[in-house]
């Protein structure tokens, strides 16, 4: 099931902008990179060759610097980051099921946003309060002890099946 | 600079600062292993592989990375060494896939041949196969990155030598592996299958794809690609008679390393199935094989008829700017002294006659004035008319080099995109067709703003006052309404060209093939003058097409030239080859190449002699051409396929291709370099120089030779800058001939940084509007060009497999623009119809063009020539074939033009 993410237009000329702003400036990368991330929220794949041709470097050069960090996105990602943990403690305490359970809910896999922008899922490798496992993390908030149940409390409305 | 002092295995050497450890070390002939270091990249230590020691410490070293520093004491195999290299290695090879023995690269595999030599054992480390082939659909390269080593290799040829920038590292930690943007299959990315990656690939990660023929090599043949002017050095791996693979050579001063699509996969027409293998006979309108000595026999029998009939000039031959020097030499001697006339000419007339004769009468000599190494450190670089990317790659991949990693600036000349304007400072598009205003009016701006270079033009320069003065109506107003050049821009080109520490000046097709051709290398070579730039410093860069029109020319086979450029007329060049050869020579100029074809029509030539040569696909009016040959009473067509041409023929002889033969061929830049056999020729198929000297024996005038080495030391003797010395000192790149008798005319090579009548000379030419046929609702420009993936008449490229897979058909380029007023789209057929001919083809959308402007590639048998005048310029005799005026009629499903 490949879910293609139904990504709200970005307005390239804002990115060109941004662009400009850096023009011929080869070490700027990052900056760069980053002031598109958050202006747009990631960095649309239309806007890298035209990074590239401002700075002096070839697309898959930039590629290469975006996709090396982990902070820095190539997909629209939504309103809210939900990151399931699939830590040791996690894991021993029913932690794969928990993902498999909000996967359902939210309809997308790893790595995804729903079509409504609403989430996006990611997994995390501890989050670092293994006592309450199996955890998850929504934005700022962890939720503990989670079941079945909480999981369609958190995300009820939003069950797809 | 003072010199280091290390103790390298307990051996003082010493090298300059700066230098690595391996490096050193290589010198000194210690063996060291490495993975990720490549002689020609920038080395990056990712590998860890070459540790070494430092005894003082205990440091461990990359060696390849670490320079040599005073007193360091360095063991490259030391227990502690040893073992860490062998933790290095175990580590590769645990997440290596253990596919090793059903993997093509076999025994060229590094990582492999590592580990033998450190006695590790692959079977230690069996692994389930995780093939991670990409789906990639061209039939050049594979990629299995399960096998990546992540030495980066790929990436820094790609970035470093051809500057293509097709891929880079993507993502990060064990995810990360070489990729191309948004990680498409290289068919869809900016690859452009040059190779070069594949080459330096220690592992089975990137692979050729679709090789015929695989296998270990068991000979590895080093000669050079037969395509393109660049002359690039070609490793070929021979296995039972056949070519496995082509790598370039790393060494070589002319491609360092990197080959070109062309060069790496498409020399397979050497086993395309198409080769003539034996002599054939017309008999009755139809073929028939025949012997050696029946074919030449009727050849000389015939050929001597016609001469004792209609005289010597019924006779002429038409050659060989694709064969090697040594056969040029002797195919110009066989004309000239057994036929009895100078009727010989060679393919380069149509492309690089005009630089003979603009070089010629400014500079007194014939072609590029620097190397490529001249060119790459040059600090402005002057692109005009030329797409060196598509025609002579190793020239791009030099200039991109320079703009890249040496800071150099860029100005590309040209009404289309080009792959090389994304690199440019400036990137001006003149009106096709309005280069000498251009270049008159850059000129002029040039000495009104003071900017030229006094020194220079007073010293090494004559006729400067009058040209200056020739300029005065080329002002900015003007030129820019010419040219449709802003007056900014003119300004800008003139300032960074007059500016330029060392400048260099490349121009190709687009000018030598433009109506005023020579007039245009003359306002080139003009403008390199006032600008200090013709062989001192920087210099002057003439595309050549085929791999050795320079070598063609140079051994004089051309109609008003003895070899070596000595003229026609001058009593004592005749007289010592008269007395070398036994003979007596003509003084009358022969014809050249389109004259023989009109000669043919008009029935005055009746006989001709067609080597490696296409006129029925290379000149205008393709299918006049045909008739004209047609009426000829004899044809001779010596070739390694049965072409168009040789169709025609009376008797066709079986040509060897470059690699069964020996010889020697001189690229664009005057580096004579050596071809070597690696194969036997097909069938009873013989090298051309065998075919002359057989055919010159059954005419009754055998020569004097029994190997192609007295050949050559005839040449030698005969051709003052095929000298060793002087060919030592061209390839050096270092023009100095003083060691060579210089009073011979006709010197290639500046020799003391003079030219070779003392001084230069400034000629005025004046810019003349194409009269082109834009009435007859012929409203667009066609522009006629070379293409990446075949070449020339396309008579190998078409039999090489992979290209035609790749690249089929023909196809005319279009911008949106004037697609959508037409009402076409991409995938409409259309009729071209110009005011002499029409020919059906595809479209293809370039939104890169401007309004107006077609383009069109020649290297397909479409027979685009069709749509172009057989009109001769005056100076070259030579048709203009670069841009013609046509309209387009689009074609509806049932065929109808409409
Ligand atoms: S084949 Fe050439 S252009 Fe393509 S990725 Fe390799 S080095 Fe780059
Ligand atoms: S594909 Fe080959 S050359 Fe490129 S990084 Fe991997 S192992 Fe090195
Ligand atoms: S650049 Fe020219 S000589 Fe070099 S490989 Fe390509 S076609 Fe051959
Ligand atoms: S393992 Fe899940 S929070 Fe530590
Ligand atoms: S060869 Fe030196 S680190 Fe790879």
């Amino acid at each position: 099931m490949e879910k293609q993410n139904k990504a709200p237009a970005v307005n390239m000329k804002q990115v060109e902008k941004i662009i400009t702003g850096y023009k011929g400036q080869k070490w700027a990368l990052i900056p760069l990179a980053q002031e598109i991330q958050e202006k747009i929220g990631y960095i649309p794949p239309e806007a890298i060759p035209r990074i590239a041709g401002s700075l002096g470097l070839f697309p898959s050069q930039v590629q290469g610097v975006v996709s090396f960090y982990s902070q820095l996105y190539t997909h629209p990602r939504g309103r809210n980051i939900v990151s399931v943990c699939r830590g040791t403690a996690c894991h021993v305490r029913g932690g794969k099921s928990i993902l498999k359970l909000v996967k359902q809910h939210l309809g997308v896999d790893e790595g995804q946003t729903t079509e409504d922008m609403e989430y996006t899922l990611e997994t995390v490798a501890c989050l670092g309060v293994c006592a309450l496992a199996p955890n998850m993390m929504i934005n700022k908030d962890t939720h503990g002890n989670l079941n079945p149940k909480k999981i369609s409390r958190i995300f009820g409305r939003n069950k797809k099946e | 600079m003072e010199a280091i002092t290390i103790v390298l295995n307990g051996v003082p050497v010493s090298g300059f600062p700066g230098t690595s450890i391996l490096d050193l070390a290589r010198e000194s002939g210690v063996y060291i292993p490495t993975l990720c270091y490549d002689e020609n990249l920038v080395s990056v230590g990712a590998c860890r592989l070459c540790l070494v020691e430092d005894e003082r410490n205990g440091a461990l070293l990359a060696s390849c990375v670490a320079p040599i520093s005073p007193g360091m004491v360095i063991k490259t195999n030391s227990p502690r060494v040893v073992e860490h290299r062998k933790k290095i290695l175990k580590l590769l090879l645990a997440s290596h896939p253990d596919t090793c023995l059903v993997c093509d690269k076999g025994n060229r595999c590094h990582l492999r041949k590592l580990a033998a030599e450190m006695g590790i054992g692959l079977v230690e480390y069996q692994k389930i196969p995780q093939p991670d082939v990409i789906e990639e659909l061209n039939p050049f390269i594979e990629r299995d990155l399960s096998k990546c080593v992540m030495c980066g290799k790929c990436i820094r040829a790609d970035q470093e030598l051809v500057v293509e920038g097709a891929i880079d590292y993507m993502n990060r930690g064990t995810a990360v592996r070489p990729a191309t943007l948004n990680d498409v299959p290289l068919e869809k990315s900016e690859c452009t299958f040059c190779g070069t990656c594949v080459a330096v690939c220690p592992t089975g990660a990137i692979m050729e794809k679709n090789r015929t023929y695989t296998g270990t090599a068991m000979t590895t043949v080093t000669t050079v690609c037969p395509y393109c002017g660049c002359g690039c050095t070609v490793l070929l791996g021979i296995k039972d008679g056949k070519i496995i693979y082509t790598r370039p050579a790393p060494t070589s001063p002319v491609n360092r390393g990197t080959l070109c699509a062309r060069g790496s996969y498409g020399l397979d027409f050497v086993h395309s199935p198409d080769r003539l293998k034996s002599p054939l006979i017309k008999v009755d309108g139809r073929f028939k094989e025949t012997t050696w000595e029946e074919a030449l026999s009727v050849v000389a029998d015939r050929f001597m008829q016609i001469k004792k009939a209609d005289g010597a000039d019924a006779l002429g031959v038409f050659g060989a700017s694709k064969c090697t020097n040594e056969e040029n030499y002797l195919l110009q001697r066989f004309t000239r002294s057994v036929l009895g006339t100078n009727n010989i000419d060679n393919g380069s007339r149509l492309y690089n006659a005009a630089s003979r004769v603009g070089l010629g009468t400014t500079l007194g000599y014939t072609g590029t004035t620097g190397s490529l190494e001249t060119l790459e450190r040059s600090s402005v670089i002057f692109v005009i008319g030329a797409d060196p990317e598509i025609s002579a790659p190793a020239i791009s991949f030099a200039i991109k080099r320079a703009v890249k990693f040496k800071g150099a600036q860029l100005i590309v000349i040209d009404p289309r995109r080009t792959p090389l304007t994304q690199f440019a400072a400036l990137w001006l598009r003149p009106r096709p067709g309005t280069d000498i205003a251009l270049l008159n009016g850059l000129a002029k701006l040039i000495i009104d703003e003071k900017r030229m270079d006094e020194e220079y033009v007073t010293r090494m320069t004559d006729n400067f006052a009058a040209w200056a003065k020739s300029l005065s109506n080329y002002t900015l107003a003007r030129v820019e309404d010419l040219t449709g050049i802003r007056v900014k821009d003119l300004q800008a080109a003139a300032r960074l060209l007059a500016g330029a520490e060392e400048g260099s000046i490349v121009y190709g097709n687009g000018i030598t093939q433009q109506p005023e051709s020579a007039g245009a290398v003359i306002a080139i070579a003009n403008l390199a003058m006032l600008t200090g730039n013709a062989g001192r410093r920087g210099g002057i860069f003439a595309l050549e097409r085929e791999n050795n029109a320079h070598g063609a020319c140079d051994m004089g086979a051309l109609p008003d030239f003895l070899p070596g450029y000595q003229d026609l007329s001058d009593v004592q060049a005749r007289k010592r080859l008269e007395e070398r050869w036994h003979c007596s020579l003509s003084s009358r100029p022969g014809l050249t190449a389109m004259e023989m074809i009109q000669a043919a029509e008009a029935g005055v030539v009746k006989g001709m002699f067609i080597i490696g040569e296409n006129p029925m696909v290379a000149f205008p009016q393709p299918s006049r051409v045909k008739e004209a040959l047609s009426k000829l009473e004899f044809i001779v067509v010596a070739d390694m396929f049965l072409t168009e041409m040789a169709g025609l023929a009376s008797v066709v002889l079986p040509a060897a291709s470059f690699a069964e033969k020996e010889g020697t061929f001189t690229n664009f830049a005057g580096i004579i370099q050596r071809v070597q056999k690696a194969l036997e020729p097909v069938g009873i198929s013989l090298p051309d120089s065998e075919i002359i000297m057989r055919l010159a024996r059954a005419s009754g005038s055998p020569m004097p030779f029994s190997s192609l080495q007295q050949v050559r030391e005839e040449i030698e003797r005969i051709v003052p800058f095929y000298h060793p010395a002087a060919a030592a000192h061209a390839r050096t790149g270092d023009p100095d001939l003083s060691d060579v008798d210089d009073t011979m005319p006709g010197n290639r090579r500046l020799y003391h940084g003079l030219f070779p009548r003392g001084f230069g000379r400034f000629v005025p030419v004046e810019y003349t509007p194409i009269i082109d046929e834009k009435t007859n609702g012929h409203r667009f420009t066609l522009m006629v060009g070379s293409s990446r993936y075949r070449f020339g008449a396309d008579g190998r490229s078409s039999r090489s497999a992979r290209l035609k897979q790749f690249s089929p058909g023909d196809y005319l380029e279009i911008s949106a623009v004037d697609a959508g007023g037409l009402g076409v789209n991409g995938v409409s057929r259309v009729k071209v119809v110009s005011a002499h001919g029409e020919l059906l083809t595809y479209l293809k959308i370039n939104d890169s063009l401007p309004r107006g402007l077609l383009y069109m590639p020649l290297s397909y048998s479409g027979g685009v020539y069709e749509l172009f005048p057989a009109v001769l310029s005056a100076g070259t005799k030579a048709p203009a074939l670069k841009t013609c005026a046509v309209r387009l009629e689009r074609i509806t499903e049932d065929g109808e033009a409409k």
